[in-house]
This record gives C-alpha cells, structure tokens and sequence, in this order.
C-alpha cells in the first residue's frame, strides 16, 4: 500500500502520500549523517563537540565549485578533479585548525576547546564571505556529471532524486569505512586507545599529537565529502554559514540521537532525525495540536527528539555508557 | 566606566581605604564616567549605539554567570533575549501610542521572568548530563526552536513586527540610554552578589573540580541550575530592553542567520572579556557594540580609507572575522581575556597600589584549572 487516504470526519479532507516524505527523510537524514560522522570521529578521539565541521565542508564546496566552474583566473578543470581539490582544501583547513587550535590548547578545560572550535567556524564564515566567489551558486550534483539526471529511478510515479542516491551511498560507504578503520586498523585502535586514557596510550608508545592530527585531518576529509554532496540542487547553497546555521545544528541532534560515541549511531540518527523531520512536515494533521504551528513542525519534532533522548536515553540509541 | 567602579567593591575582603587613595580612584573614574554619560547625549545616534552597547553588557554579563562561573556555554543565547523581546513586546502591546509606564515595567519583568523559567527547564534536562551537552541542547533551542515559535504570526505580528513604542518619559534616545545603562549596573550588581555568594562559591568550586566540591556537599544540578537561569533571566531582560530599543520585536533579528551571527557574539564578548571577570567583559561588550554593523564606527572609518562600499557590502562577514580573531588570540594565547589585561588597572582602581606584577595572580585564569570536563 503506497497512498494512505484519509477522509472524512475531518474537515481537511487530506491525501496523504507516505513515500515523499519517506524520500525526502532518507535523502536529509543522509546529509545529517554525513557531517554527524565528522562529529562523531571527533567526539571519539579528542571529546569535543566540533562546531567547525559544518565550515570544513563549506571550504570544500566552494573550492570544488571554484574549480570546476574555472570562476576568475583558476583553470576550469573535471569535476571529480575539483571535488578531489575541494576535499583535499577541507583536510588542509580541519589539520590547520587542529596544529594552531586545538593543539595549543591540549591539556585545558573542554569548554575552551569547544569555544575554540566556535571561533573557528565564526573566523572561516566571514573569511568565506569576504571571499569574491558567487555565493548563491550550486553545484553540480554527481547525476549531472555523470549523465544520469534528474532521477535514477520512479517508485509509483515519484522519481528518487539522482543527488539522494549519491548522498545515501555514500553515507553507507564512509560508515562502513569508518567502522572498519576503527575496529580493526592500528591507527584506528590507536585514536579510541587515546581518546579512552591519553595518558596510558602514551605510556604504550602511541604519539598523541599524531593521533590527534590523523583525527582531525579525516573529520576534515568527512566535511569535505559531505559538502560537496550537500551545496547541489535542489536546497544547496554556497553561502558561508549555511552548512553550520542549519545542516550542522540537526546533525548534532542526529548525533546525540544515534549517540555520539558510536559511528553507525551516527547513520542511524541521521536517517532517524532526517525521517521525523520529513514526516513531521509532510502534514500537520498526524498530530492535530500542531496545526496553528507554521512550517514548526519540523523544528518542533528536531527539539523534541532532542530533549527526550537527553532526559530518557542519554547515551543515544547505540552509544556507550560513559 | 561603570565597570571600574564595581571592581573596586567586587573584591572580596574590602578594606578601609585612606581618604586619599579613595580620591585619587575617584578623581581618574569622573572622566570616564562623565565621558559614558555626555557623549549619548550629543547625537541621536550615539544615544543609539550606546544603548546597543548596554544591552551587550547584560547579555556578556548573563553569558559571564553562565560560563565564567559554571564552566557551561550556551550557543543559543540570541533565543533568551529573542524570548524576552517577544514577551515584552506582547506584554506591553503598545500598538501605535507610547506605552503605558506600569506596563513597560510589567514587561520588563515578565521579559525576564520568561527566559528565566525557559532557561531553567533546559538547564534541567541538559545540566544532569555530564559533559557540555548545554551547548548542543541550546544551540538547537535557539536555532530551531525559537525559529518556530518566533516566527508564529500570533506573536510576531503576522510576520510585520511587534512594535513596541517606549514610553513617553523614556521617548527620547538618550533617555533610554540612561535606563538601559542602569539596568546593566544592576547586572553587574547582581553578577557580583552571584560570585560573592553561597552559590557563587558553590559554582567555583564544581567548575574546579566537581567531585571534590560533590564531596563538600555542593549540589552540583542545583547550583548549575541557579547559575543558569539568573543567566537566562538576565538575557531576557536585555531582550526586552532591546525591543523597545528598535521600538519593535521583529522575529528576523533573532532567527536565521542573524540570531547565530548573534548567538555566536555574545560568546565572543564573554571570551574575550575573560571569563570570569565583570570587568573585561564589560570593555569587550562596549568594544563589540562599537564595531558591530549596526554602528556607524567602522563604516565611517572604511569610508575614510575608500573602502566605503566594499565595507557596506560584507559588513556581517568583517564583524566575524574580527570577532573570530580575537576570540581565538583570546582562548590560544591569552586566556584570561581582557580582564586578565586590564587588571593592573582594575587592582588599582580597587586601592591597591598600582604593579604591572599581580600577585594573586586574579580569578579569571581560574578556567585553566582544568575542572571542566566533558
């Protein structure tokens, strides 16, 4: 059964169609994922929440789109070339920001880290915004390079966007690579060994610093993929702050929902919060009190998950117990 | 400036002080303080900027009690003074006419009174968590949740704004000022019992180290919660002082974009002031107003050098670069902000005798400490 109609009794008589929402939720909840992994590897190793992430990715974008558009006097080159660029910008930014920022700043209370992290998004927003490249651009998505626009496939007349295919593929990949790096990798065991007791990684011979920089430069690496899998169409954006103003805000939430020390938490959440969000949108009759609220209840249902998994489950659906 | 003055009477342990040494503090405090009282008055929009920049001064000094005294940050704070605003603006409903004084103060209080008792139902579902979960808990609340409620037509005047006439007795921009500055010494007043009591103690000692302070009988959620919503109440104030300073609450200078952008300033002021210290976050309050877009200053100054237009086009993004700059200087290399600099002059102005040497080496690099975790 694909249409859900209910009628009568109620004075809307509304039609209800479950698989846009359930597109658009898998297809947000994959963007939500994307930066949560970033979040999340961070957590993990140096336990701060990173408000950066959503600037790593911005960086990205903007270099891929500079790239590949040839804006100004840069050589206009392949896209997957940009892309590569662009990634490799948002390494270059996130291992910066770790040698000046936050490895200075060691041994010190968290919140001053986690405000260190803030003063870096706010510096990258306005270096971005001063920055002569045309913020109101997109870019294009992977469906357009490789010539299988707009959509990859119809389910019951509603086409299943190009951009979402590409987003949620590569969501599950860097999840599995990631979980994979982790378990069973030593440079993997080596991050959760410092981020556990960085004393006693030390006393085994693991260099912490290393450890720290390899971590920040994959959350850099995951910012960067994820930008530039979210500045295309439809929503996407080039403008500074974007990512961080909106995407990055529910990919917290998402985070804390799939727990914030666990990697496929983070895909779970994702999709979860991606799902709630869509479906809370789709129509406000599923929960008549919500009715006098305009275009809330997205943002309603994203505070609500938020609150409960602190107050009922702090530690997330597939977090450790701290 | 005010800020000096309530140095002088922060430090615990207050001496009898000679008469002399009291005159000489005193007669280095007039121009400064005739200084903060005429200049507003000379132009309409110096009164203007001036009042912005009391309003700073109590959202730095709420964000001072939270974070400089519980060693929690909030990245919502844009919605407490966005609550406020909208409260007092719907309070007083003031419509086309000047508002009624008894219902400016109703107001007021219950500008307050709401981001108060908001700040205290966050506090306690994210403050028994350890870990700086506030952060994310009122970064969601200011950036998704205000965004619903504020932008409700009942509230926000169906998306024209609320507006909010002062009354006539406060009518003009100096006025207000006036007004507004008094509220802000009574911030600082109220900053400064927080620290010098049961309950200011209670906080230094968790932020420190909270199982020792646990171990003394501290009630770490209770003295959390009381840190916080006295941070809340305080912002909601501001709000409301700041709806009748643009005489309307408008749900767009508090969500989107410009609330973070906001959101994101008031932790600046609180850093690069010092945490901790009332004094320091005053100036870069002041500082933050004075170079904010809405102030004349810098445009003035781009326009001297011919970078007039380019100023006015990326105004937003200048302001947070120089916020970021200082913000980072501040944390990597000078943690104890502005307040730490100054305090040569602030132990002076306390009766001390003037060293560039601190002796007791002052309470703002107590956040080195290392007792907040996450």
């Amino acid at each position: 059964m694909h249409e859900l109609v209910l009628a009568g009794g109620t004075p809307f008589s509304v039609q209800l169609n479950l698989l846009t929402p359930l597109f658009d939720g898998i297809a947000n909840g994959a963007a939500y994922g994307l930066l949560g992994l970033g979040l999340v590897l961070l957590y993990k190793s140096n336990g701060i929440f990173n408000f950066a992430q959503g600037e790593f990715a911005m960086i990205a974008a903007i270099v891929t789109y500079v790239f590949d558009s040839g804006t100004g006097v840069l050589p206009n080159l392949p896209f997957f070339v940009a892309a590569l660029l662009g990634v490799v910008a948002g390494v270059l930014v996130a291992l910066i920001t770790e040698r000046l920022v936050i490895r200075p700043m060691f041994n010190r209370a968290k919140v001053i880290l986690v405000v260190g992290t803030v003063g870096v998004a706010l510096l990258l927003i306005g270096v971005e915004g001063l920055l002569p490249y045309p913020k109101t651009e997109q870019l294009p998505d992977i469906g357009t390079v490789l010539g299988v626009r707009p959509y990859v496939a119809k389910v019951d007349q509603i086409p299943i966007a190009d951009q979402d295919v590409a987003k949620i593929v590569m969501l599950v990949v860097l999840a599995i690579a990631a979980y994979v790096f982790f378990r069973y990798t030593r440079t993997g065991t080596a991050i959760l060994a410092v981020s556990q007791d960085s004393t006693a990684a030390r006393v085994v011979g693991i260099s912490v610093e290393r450890i720290s920089a390899i971590s920040w430069g994959i959350a850099g690496l995951l910012g960067g993929v994820a930008g530039i899998l979210l500045a295309v169409p439809p929503q996407g954006t080039l403008t500074p702050g974007a990512f961080t103003g909106s995407t990055l805000i529910v990919a917290f939430a998402a985070a804390v929902l799939g727990g914030m020390t666990s990697l496929p938490g983070a895909f779970v959440g994702g999709m979860g919060l991606g799902l709630i969000e869509a479906f809370a949108n789709a129509d406000a009759a599923f929960v008549p009190g919500l009715r006098s609220v305009a275009n809330g209840q997205a943002e309603l249902a994203v505070f609500v998950v938020l609150i409960l998994v602190l107050l009922v489950r702090p530690r997330g659906l597939l977090g450790q117990e701290s | 400036m005010t800020a000096d003055a309530s140095v002088s009477s922060a430090l615990p342990g207050r001496r009898r002080l000679a008469s002399r040494t009291v005159a000489t503090r005193a007669l280095a405090a007039l121009p400064l303080l005739a200084l903060v009282l005429w200049l507003p008055s000379t132009n309409d929009t110096y009164g203007h900027v001036a009042t912005y920049a009391a309003i700073f001064i109590m959202v730095g000094l709420s964000m001072n009690v939270l974070t400089g005294y519980t060693g929690q940050i909030s990245l919502g704070h844009q919605a407490f003074v966005g609550l406020g605003a909208l409260t007092a603006a719907n309070v007083v409903k003031t419509g086309i006419v000047p508002a009624d004084p008894f219902m400016f103060g109703v107001g007021m209080v219950c500008a307050s009174a709401a981001s108060g008792v908001a700040a205290l139902l966050l506090g306690a579902v994210a403050l028994r968590i350890r870990g700086l979960y506030l952060a994310l808990v009122t970064l969601v609340f200011g950036s998704v949740f205000a965004d619903a409620i504020f932008t409700l037509p009942s509230l926000n005047g169906s998306d024209a704004g609320v507006s909010a006439y002062r009354p006539n007795s406060l009518a003009s921009d100096y006025r207000y000022f006036l007004f507004a500055l008094l509220l802000a010494a009574g911030c600082l007043y109220i900053d400064q019992r927080v620290r010098g009591s049961k309950v200011g103690r209670g906080l230094i000692a968790l932020r420190e180290n909270e199982l020792v302070a646990q171990a003394y009988g501290v009630s770490v959620l209770r003295y959390k919660l009381i840190g916080f919503t006295i941070s809340g109440a305080m912002a909601g104030l501001a709000g409301g002082v700041a709806a009748f300073w643009s005489q309307e609450f408008s749900d767009k200078n508090f969500t989107d974009v410009a609330g973070f952008n906001l959101a994101l300033t008031f932790v600046v002021i609180a850093v690069v002031g010092g945490l901790g210290s009332r004094g320091g976050v005053v100036l870069a309050a002041i500082f933050f107003a004075l170079t904010s877009p809405i102030s004349p200053l810098l445009q003035s100054l781009a326009n001297a050098m011919h970078w007039g237009t380019y100023y006015g086009n990326n105004k937003f993004y200048v302001s947070n670069v120089i916020g970021a700059v200082l913000l980072l200087q501040t944390v990597i290399l000078n943690p104890g902000g502005l307040g730490q600099v100054l305090r040569p002059f602030s132990r002076w102005f306390a009766g001390h005798p003037f060293s560039l040497h601190d002796p007791d080496g002052g309470d703002t690099t107590a956040m080195e400490g290392g007792g907040v975790r996450a």
